[in-house]
């Protein structure tokens, strides 16, 4: 187990240096730079002023100076400078992991929790109404345009009901301690969580009730009947663990996601994530900031196949570390 | 429709803009305003990527930093200067010398108090550097006389027009000495939490959420303002900022914050009021410009050719639901001091524009008169649409067309960067004062490589600029409009880049918000008089 975990964070420094040369040189690809955009914004002519900021963002230094300059700063743990933010790239990731973090974490569990039921349910009451409608449901739920449930879902709960606030993570202004905190930050996560996580909660279902049947037929299923087990025992202590492995590794695949969060539904509840973070420093070429996040992100996944290959190990001890 | 025609009347009658001017101020006075409450407010747009952009940065900055840092005067609707931490500004004789009385009593949100040394820094080493650029290039010296008078000395005659336009512009925002002397003013991280003697202070930025702001206690304007507390915050989706709207959780949407379909909805409940009112000294239009590099476009012929294939009324109706109307010469319609009308027009006319290019040397051979390309600048999603439907109109006239809509970065790369473009559609937004905002898109001086919005086209007419010298010297003002109206009467028939429709920005607010849409450009009101009656 520890050797699973070594060989996996020894992965971590070719996949960063990876992620940092390919980003870098794909972003210094595309037309326009952080300085044109910046310049153009502060409608700045003055050629004094222009050498002055160019001066300032480094890029009067040839490419690979500034690409060398970077990865010695990221060796240091230092993720550098946003001009465009005008502050530390860090700092303003941390001002806007945490409200990513939450809401594809909550994301991730309406997904396991309405998806992986979904799918147990369609594979024990297969072919029938159930299964077909659960069927029907997951369709949906996977081809509606995520966006457009979003805003669905909030003229129809925030609205017209008034149940949920429209976007947004917390009560501007209403601080009352910790637990009054959490209460509002979940207030205010049903609708994004819900409206992102019946999306993800498709694939699971679909996935579970496959992998399901395939279980069930199998020999060790009838010996555990034959045993005279009861067949809600046989369902979740025998063919549900076994079939969770394929969904194990879709969550896997997802939890490394995590970090790109979910462009449109921030845009359509105002999370205030870092999925607009990355869009908009992707659209104003702002390359330390969309370094700084996919650096990040490449650990996260570095730690999330870690844990998944220790999950895989606790469901089936058939897999063993090699 | 009646309630958007009111800037129709300021445009086309003095007695009307006076008249309902008038009965603003008139109803404003009726009612006393209350104190109190907090306002939730937005724009159509995104987050700016700091509270305060000293060199501008755009909208975004621009209105979040206007609650907390003022200007010395500002430009009201009706078009004149009121003082803000100025209380007079006169010129000297020969207009190269002008004085500044400040107010007294004004102190900074931390407590020390505004004085004539902040605003000799602000000039020169602020607005002059920074922020104003060219419009400043012959301010020569700034000098404090004593505490609450400073001399602005200039190299030449500076209109008290175009200098007061500066100062209540954009670039015009009094920033503390105490706090950026000596540092990097772009950098200085207090840009991200602005110090200002404004009617708000910075309490909190929540990034990609929210910021707000507590009132002024020691605002210098007593019993201003009247909210306790104002929060902008932003929505990335417009559909979602009229969800908020309707569920009473956003009171004011600057700059267009909804669908255009989703007005006429909205403002029929007599819940919500769309107001046009405070866009003027911030234009925004549609431009097409043409390419002066490439041989076809050196024919002033062939780019009217082009204007006249092109159905603006289309434009304004489909594309900006009517939102927006056709332009007329190069200075915005809503320009009451500027306009006029008397300007070569280029009527829809396919079939005229057609026996102009044959005339012209370009007949159709093969199928095709001449291929260009056209760039749509893609940061306003009506250029796709603008994009693809001036392709089709090009079509139409036989000219094969390759049309690309890039990014953002791109967009600004290939028209002001590469000059990488034959005919390009971008959008600008200009002041009421035309220089340089207007004149640096057709003059020589405008061509600068590598500088957004200017003279991309390479364009360059010695009597053009010949006129737009005369008027940045021009002391007497009827004299200066006249030489205004030369200026667009020339820049539109040759033109190397014109409006093809100006923009009706819309304002949408709860119709218990008072006292909002009282200066020229909205976007950077104080909002300290706006009140909530509730």
């Amino acid at each position: 187990m520890n050797r699973i975990v070594l060989r996996r964070l020894a992965q971590v420094i070719p996949l960063v240096l990876a992620v940092i040369v390919l980003n870098f040189v794909l972003i210094h690809l595309a037309p326009g730079s952080l300085f044109d955009v910046m310049t153009a914004e502060q409608q700045i002519s003055d050629p004094a002023m222009l050498d002055q900021l160019r001066h300032t963002y480094g890029v009067d230094q040839p490419t690979w100076v500034q690409l060398a300059k970077y990865i010695w700063s990221v060796m240091r743990l230092d993720l550098g400078f946003s001009y465009r933010q005008n502050a530390p790239v860090l700092n303003v990731i941390m001002d806007q992991l945490p409200a990513t973090v939450i809401l594809m974490l909550a994301a991730t569990s309406v997904a396991l929790l309405v998806g992986v039921t979904a799918g147990v349910l369609a594979s024990v009451r297969v072919n029938t109404i159930w299964d077909n409608l659960i069927s029907l449901a997951a369709v949906f739920f996977f081809a509606a345009p995520s966006f457009w449930l979003g805003i669905m879902m909030t003229v129809l709960f925030a609205v017209k009901l008034g149940w949920f606030p429209v976007g947004g993570m917390r009560t501007i202004g209403a601080g009352n301690g910790a637990f009054a905190d959490a209460l509002d930050v979940m207030h205010h996560l049903v609708l994004p969580a819900t409206a992102l996580g019946l999306f993800y909660a498709a694939t699971y279902a679909r996935v579970m009730r496959a992998s399901m049947l395939e279980v069930f037929r199998l020999d060790f299923v009838r010996t555990a009947r034959a045993k005279g087990l009861s067949p809600a025992r046989v369902v979740l202590a025998h063919v549900m663990r076994n079939a969770l492995l394929p969904i194990v590794t879709l969550l896997g695949l997802q939890l490394g996601t995590i970090l790109g969060g979910s462009v449109v539904i921030e845009a359509v509840f105002s999370w205030p994530g870092i999925g607009s973070l990355l869009f908009d420093s992707v659209m104003s070429r702002n390359f330390p900031m969309v370094l700084g996040v996919l650096v990040l992100g490449s650990l996260l996944v570095a730690v999330a196949n870690a844990t998944v290959d220790l999950l895989y190990l606790r469901l089936d001890p058939r897999i063993r570390a090699r | 429709m009646s309630r958007f025609s009111r800037r129709d009347f300021l445009i086309t009658t003095a007695g009307a803009a006076l008249a309902s001017s008038m009965a603003g101020a008139a109803l404003a006075g009726l009612e006393t305003p209350k104190r109190g409450g907090t306002l939730i407010g937005t724009w159509g747009g995104f987050e700016p990527q700091s509270l305060f952009v000293p060199p501008g940065g755009g909208s975004s900055p621009y209105f979040t930093s206007t609650k907390v840092l003022e200007r010395l005067i500002r430009l009201t609707v009706d078009l004149k200067f009121e003082p803000v931490l100025a209380v007079d500004i006169k010129p000297s004789a020969d207009f190269k010398s002008y004085t500044i009385k400040l107010r007294e009593g004004v102190t900074w949100h931390d407590g020390n108090p505004f004085t004539a040394e902040d605003v000799v820094f602000n000039a020169m080493q602020y607005w002059k550097p920074i922020s104003a650029g060219v419009s400043l290039d012959t301010l020569e010296s700034a000098e404090a006389v004593d505490p609450l008078t400073v001399v602005l000395k200039f190299k030449a005659p500076v209109p008290e027009f175009f200098l007061k336009s500066v100062l209540a512009g954009k670039s015009g925002l009094v920033i503390p000495k105490h706090i950026y002397a000596g540092s990097n003013i772009i950098t200085n991280p207090i840009n991200n939490t602005p110090v200002g003697t404004g009617p708000f202070k910075v309490k909190e930025w929540v990034r990609g959420s929210h910021v707000e702001y507590l009132r002024n206690e020691k605002y210098w304007n007593p019993g201003l303002p009247y909210l306790d507390r104002l929060v902008i915050r932003w929505w990335r989706d417009p559909a979602s900022r009229a969800a908020a709207f309707e569920a009473g959780q956003l009171d004011i949407g600057t700059f267009n914050p909804i669908p255009m379909p989703d007005i006429g909805r909205l403002t029929s409940g007599g819940k919500f009021i769309a107001e046009t009112k405070g866009y003027a000294n911030s234009a925004w239009v549609t431009t097409i410009e043409f390419n002066q590099r490439r041989d076809i476009f050196k024919q002033r012929e062939v780019r009217q050719a082009l204007l006249q294939a092109i159905d603006r009324q289309f434009i304004a109706d489909t594309v900006f639901f009517g939102r927006a109307r056709p332009s007329l010469g190069a200075v915005h319609s809503s320009n009451a001091i500027f306009f006029t009308k008397d300007v070569q027009d280029y009527p829809f006319d396919v079939k005229k524009a057609g026996k102009a290019l044959d005339a012209a040397g370009f007949p159709v051979k093969g199928g095709s008169r001449f291929k260009l390309s056209l760039v749509s600048a893609g940061w306003f999603e009506e250029n796709i649409k603008i994009g693809q439907y001036v392709k089709q109109a090009f079509e139409d006239l036989d000219i094969t067309v390759d049309l690309a809509v890039p990014d953002r970065a791109t967009s600004l790369k290939r028209i002001y960067s590469d000059y990488d473009y034959d005919v390009a559609i971008s959008n600008n937004s200009g002041s009421i004062e035309l220089i340089p905002s207007t004149t640096q898109y057709y003059t020589t001086d405008g061509i600068v490589k590598g500088a957004a919005f200017r003279n991309a086209t390479g364009y360059s007419n010695p009597k053009l600029d010949e006129i737009v010298a005369k008027m940045t010297v021009e002391t007497d003002e009827p004299k200066r409009i006249a030489l205004a109206k030369d200026f667009d009467r020339l820049a539109t028939i040759e033109g190397p880049l014109l409006p093809m429709v100006d923009l009706e920005p819309v304002t949408i607010v709860r119709s218990d918000v008072r006292n909002h849409s009282a200066t020229a450009d909205f976007m950077g009101e104080s909002w300290a008089e706006l009140w909530l009656d509730r």
